[in-house]
């Protein structure tokens, strides 16, 4: 085995050395476990209602690839830049970085991929399916609608939105204020939608007639067109109100005017921040008024917040009784509210009058904002029978031609993001419909959720490498932190507040390249393999081989030690017994 | 140039002008400001290295076996506690004849805690196989761990560069830092021996059985046995470029001496001035700096020592139940000598104690005083 080492020299240098290889010591036999590269889910991925595969995302964008990026995003959500902004952000609730010190600010980062995207990249589609001669009717050209459209087209169905407005976006185009959502934000991304394929007629609103027609000559129909009509307080003097809603559209319109003086906000959600938002923007000193608790207030917490840190005032635990007028002004009388033991079905604590007290609130303006409804009876999901299906984010009825309501229509939570899913599932279920019949929708979704659900995947419906990972959730304890420090989150430049309430320009900057990368650097990537290649170095028998950015296992070799497993910062790899 | 650096730093830059590519350490009072520099050099690209952080000397060591065996010049540095750590692996080092630098700065081993001059921590690693070089100031540490790559990668052995911790290690003097273009001249790129190569792959360091085991330990005496001439070599190379020299030990005024004391590391500067001061008073007294421990320069040993009339040993070491270790050596070498003049051995500034004027003439008086030897080993400077 040993042999004399020759060299020109001649120094006395023997020592043990060989030729002879080792392989044929197949230590492989040793193995009674084996170690397999097998993804799981990140949390984000499953608290996501489009079901993005935030992990890979970050992922790729932390590579420098953010064309990679971007197509990965759209894979299952066709607007990047609108989430990045208005989503509530429930990945970022789950993220496992937030054990470590803080979670990763995922929209900040999806609306920078967004905003990256260039003229190409505006016509960049995922790869569409051959055309199938079939057609869709799509009633609203809201997120849910648009969705819709965006993903029926990539299964190769024809499709035509029908909007009432004389621009498309719902919501997103009139509801929701500049300075969360810019115009042009909302614009460009529809206009990819189109690109890939969608065709929006506008000024076409639609009539209960109209969808009978359509019935006959489409092969299916989606009814996504929202809530447009505010529901009423039906109190004394409701008449001298405006609507928040109307509102908010008309200065999506560009009649943007000074308001002088103060005004009451009535309501609690989203739409009424909104509106008291742009009230202080106007110059008005807005009060919002709420029944219940500001703890129990539907609108999201940053969002109230943010109207806090405005100037907004919130009176909490008032209920409106009645408006009058008086010497031009409205005095509004509010009714005193106490919490009582019971609760509602939403699980917040029903309220209840306390005692007779009464207060007056003396303003120049009263808006409305306590919620809506659809417009039309037509809208809601009609003719049930056994044969309904009620899916998480839509309703599908309809017997040879499907017609499925969508959207805030049908939808528990009421979220732009959750408007995209149903969108999405409303084209995967008319998908499954046409090729497996009605009886095979519920199951052909169940194998397309991300995690649990009920988020569903389009790359796993398409058959795309995410349908192998699997639905376990991964979790702090899955970490290994030995190979992360602890790095502050990246915070968006912010334009001060003296300066934001003057406009209604946007109130953060888009990441720029280097703070998008320092927090891609902080991502887990739970549960996928981001080629970090522990499990190549550390393997003691050098058994992990890489071969075209693949790697496998040598299980000549492998003794089935666990250190690859082990050494696997994310929980992409696990351990199963020899069988 | 000439700089005023510190003693650590003077091992840096001779670390960096022999462009180092690898290596490893773990921190340990005093001997961190050399590993400290090379940080900062690889961190800042001044030097195409690798620093590898690892969790302990053990593995440090173990890091530099790695990386020399794959055919690239290392180094790394430690003291005390942190070179015991390492014993396993200098073994390993040296028989698989890897030529790593290493500097090792003496410090004392606890308990009790000292973090202060004692050479008991390099002496106790005398049969590791490694080729120790004790330095006396900052120009010797830096052009000897110059000489120490030629050595090293000459002979396949691995040299440590020993320093008195603090006395050298964290004194500023003035050091010529030479230019690397000069550097250059003196040590060329590595060109290993011996270089695991994935394209022709081999094994080494496998099973050595019975029939091979004694001839591969003979090799490596054979190897320690061409040190001395291939040292002087180097040395000539070395004095040509810079006009510097040191030898494997030096005489100071031995020729007519009848009492030669030996000392190593710092206290040879003190005894310069010891010496000097006892020959103005018509004592005839030399100086024997050992500088080379292993392998032990006999042959000088006794051509420089064995015409005197008496030897005083200073040992800054002690091996319990013996005695001082360099006067245990010298014994040794003269012993199958021709003449043999009995060696006093003197245990002295342990442990950080200063090794001052007054105890070497002490030493020396105490020499010449005495007719015969009392004691193997006196320590001097006990308190009551």
């Amino acid at each position: 085995m040993a042999a004399k080492q020759k060299h020109a020299e001649q120094i006395p240098l023997f020592i043990s050395r060989s030729n002879i290889s080792t392989e044929i010591n197949k230590t492989g036999s040793w193995r009674f476990v084996r170690p397999k590269y097998h993804e799981k889910t990140a949390p984000c991925s499953a608290a996501c209602p489009a079901g993005e595969d935030i992990a890979r995302i970050e992922m790729l964008s932390n590579q420098g690839r953010y064309s990679d990026a971007l197509k990965t995003i759209l894979l299952e959500n066709p607007f990047p830049s609108v989430c990045g902004r208005v989503c509530f952000h429930p990945c970022e609730t789950v993220c496992n970085r937030a054990g470590l010190d803080d979670p990763v600010a995922i929209h900040d980062l999806e609306r920078f991929i967004g905003d990256t995207a260039d003229g190409d990249e505006l016509k960049l589609t995922p790869k569409k399916l051959p055309e199938n001669g079939k057609t869709v009717c799509i009633v609203g050209a809201g997120p849910s609608g648009l969705s819709a459209g965006y993903f029926l087209s990539q299964l190769g169905y024809e499709c035509d939105i029908y909007e009432a407005q004389s621009e498309p976006g719902g919501i997103l185009r009139w509801g929701i204020p500049g300075y969360r959502l810019p115009n042009a934000v909302v614009a460009s991304e529809i206009r990819r939608i189109i690109n890939s394929g969608v065709k929006i007629i506008c000024n076409r609103p639609v009539t209960q007639d109209f969808l009978e027609k359509a019935k006959a000559r489409y092969h299916a129909l989606f009814i996504g067109c929202g809530y447009g009509r505010s529901l009423k307080m039906n109190i004394p003097g409701e008449n001298m109100a405006l609507d928040g809603l109307e509102f908010l559209n008309s200065l999506r319109d560009g009649k943007v005017e000074p308001i002088n003086g103060t005004a009451a906000v009535i309501g609690g959600g989203n739409t009424a921040i909104d509106v008291a938002r742009s009230l202080v923007r106007l110059g008005a000193a807005a009060t919002l008024i709420y029944r219940r608790r500001k703890q129990d207030m539907p609108a999201f917490k940053a969002e109230v917040e943010m109207a806090v840190k405005e100037g907004v005032k919130i009176k909490e635990l008032f209920s409106p009784i009645r408006i009058k007028e008086d010497t031009g002004e409205y005095v509004l009388s509010l009714q005193l509210m106490k919490t009582s033991d019971m609760k509602t079905d939403g699980g917040r604590a029903r309220v209840i009058p306390d005692g007779k007290a009464i207060r007056h609130l003396r303003v120049q303006k009263i808006f409305t904002a306590i919620g809506a409804e659809p417009s039309a009876s037509w809208q809601f999901p009609q003719g049930e029978n056994t044969e309904t299906l009620h899916l998480s984010h839509c309703t599908l009825t309809g017997n040879n031609t499907p017609l499925l309501y969508g959207g805030d229509l049908t939808n528990p939570i009421k979220s732009v993001t959750d408007a995209i899913a149903s969108g999405k599932q409303a084209a995967m279920a008319i998908d499954i419909f046409f090729n497996q019949g009605r009886h095979a929708v519920e199951n052909g979704l169940s194998s397309c959720l991300v995690g649990k659900g009920p988020a569903l995947s389009m790359e796993r419906y398409l058959g795309g490498k995410r349908s192998v990972r699997d639905s376990h959730i991964v979790s702090y304890g899955d970490i290994n932190i030995d190979y992360f420090s602890m790095a502050g989150r990246v915070k968006a430049a912010p334009i001060e507040v003296n300066n934001r309430i003057r406009s209604f320009d946007e109130i953060e900057a888009t990441f720029t390249i280097s703070q998008a990368m320092e927090e891609t650097r902080r991502c887990f990537n739970c549960g996928i393999c981001n080629a970090c290649d522990n499990c190549r170095i550390f393997c003691p028998e050098i058994a992990v081989i890489l071969q075209d950015s693949e790697r496998r296992i040598n299980l000549d070799y492998c003794k089935g030690c666990g250190i690859c497993v082990f050494e696997c910062p994310r929980n992409a790899m696990d351990l199963e017994e020899e069988s | 140039m000439k700089q005023v650096i510190e003693g650590s730093h003077a091992v840096s830059e001779a670390v960096r002008l022999a462009k180092v590519q690898v290596m490893s350490a773990y921190p340990i009072t005093p001997q961190t400001h050399i590993v400290e520099a090379l940080s900062e050099y690889c961190a800042d690209g001044t030097m195409n290295a690798k620093f590898l952080c690892v969790e302990s000397e053990h593995s440090a060591m173990a890091a530099v076996i790695g990386a020399s065996s794959a055919g690239v010049r290392t180094f790394t540095a430690t003291s005390s506690q942190g070179l015991a750590l390492m014993h396993e692996l200098l073994h390993w080092a040296a028989a698989a004849r890897l030529p790593i630098v290493m500097a090792e700065v003496n410090r004392a081993l606890a308990p009790g805690w000292n973090i202060w001059m004692d050479q008991t921590d390099s002496l106790a690693q005398r049969d590791t196989g490694w080729i120790q070089l004790y330095c006396e100031d900052g120009q010797e540490v830096l052009d000897t761990t110059l000489q120490a790559y030629r050595l090293a990668e000459a002979i396949n052995l691995p040299v440590m560069v020993v320093m008195d911790a603090f006395f050298l290690s964290h004194t500023f003097e003035p050091v010529d830092v030479p230019d690397q273009e000069l550097v250059d001249r003196f040590l060329p790129p590595f060109s290993p021996r011996i270089e695991i190569n994935t394209s022709d792959p081999f094994a080494i360091g496998q099973m050595a059985p019975p029939n091979v085991y004694m001839e591969m330990r003979h090799d490596i005496q054979k190897a320690m046995e061409l040190v001395p001439d291939i040292f002087t070599g180097v040395e000539q190379g070395f004095t040509k470029i810079f006009s510097r020299t040191y030898g494997p030990v030096e005489k100071v005024l031995c020729d007519d001496a009848e009492i030669i004391m030996v000392v190593t590391g710092t206290a040879a500067s003190t005894c310069r001035e010891v010496i000097s001061d006892l020959r103005s008073k018509d004592e005839k007294v030399g100086m024997l700096k050992l500088k080379m421990f292993r392998p032990f320069p006999t042959d000088l040993i006794r051509e420089h020592l064995g015409g005197a009339k008496k030897i005083a040993v200073v040992d800054r070491n002690f091996s319990f139940g013996a005695s001082g270790i360099f006067a245990q050596e010298i014994r040794a070498a003269l012993c199958n000598n021709n003449t043999h003049p009995p060696v006093f051995g003197y245990i002295a500034g342990l442990g950080g104690r200063d090794v001052t004027p007054e105890i070497l003439s002490e030493i020396y008086w105490k020499t010449k005083n005495s007719p015969i030897l009392e004691n193997e080993s006196v320590w001097v400077g006990l308190l009551d």
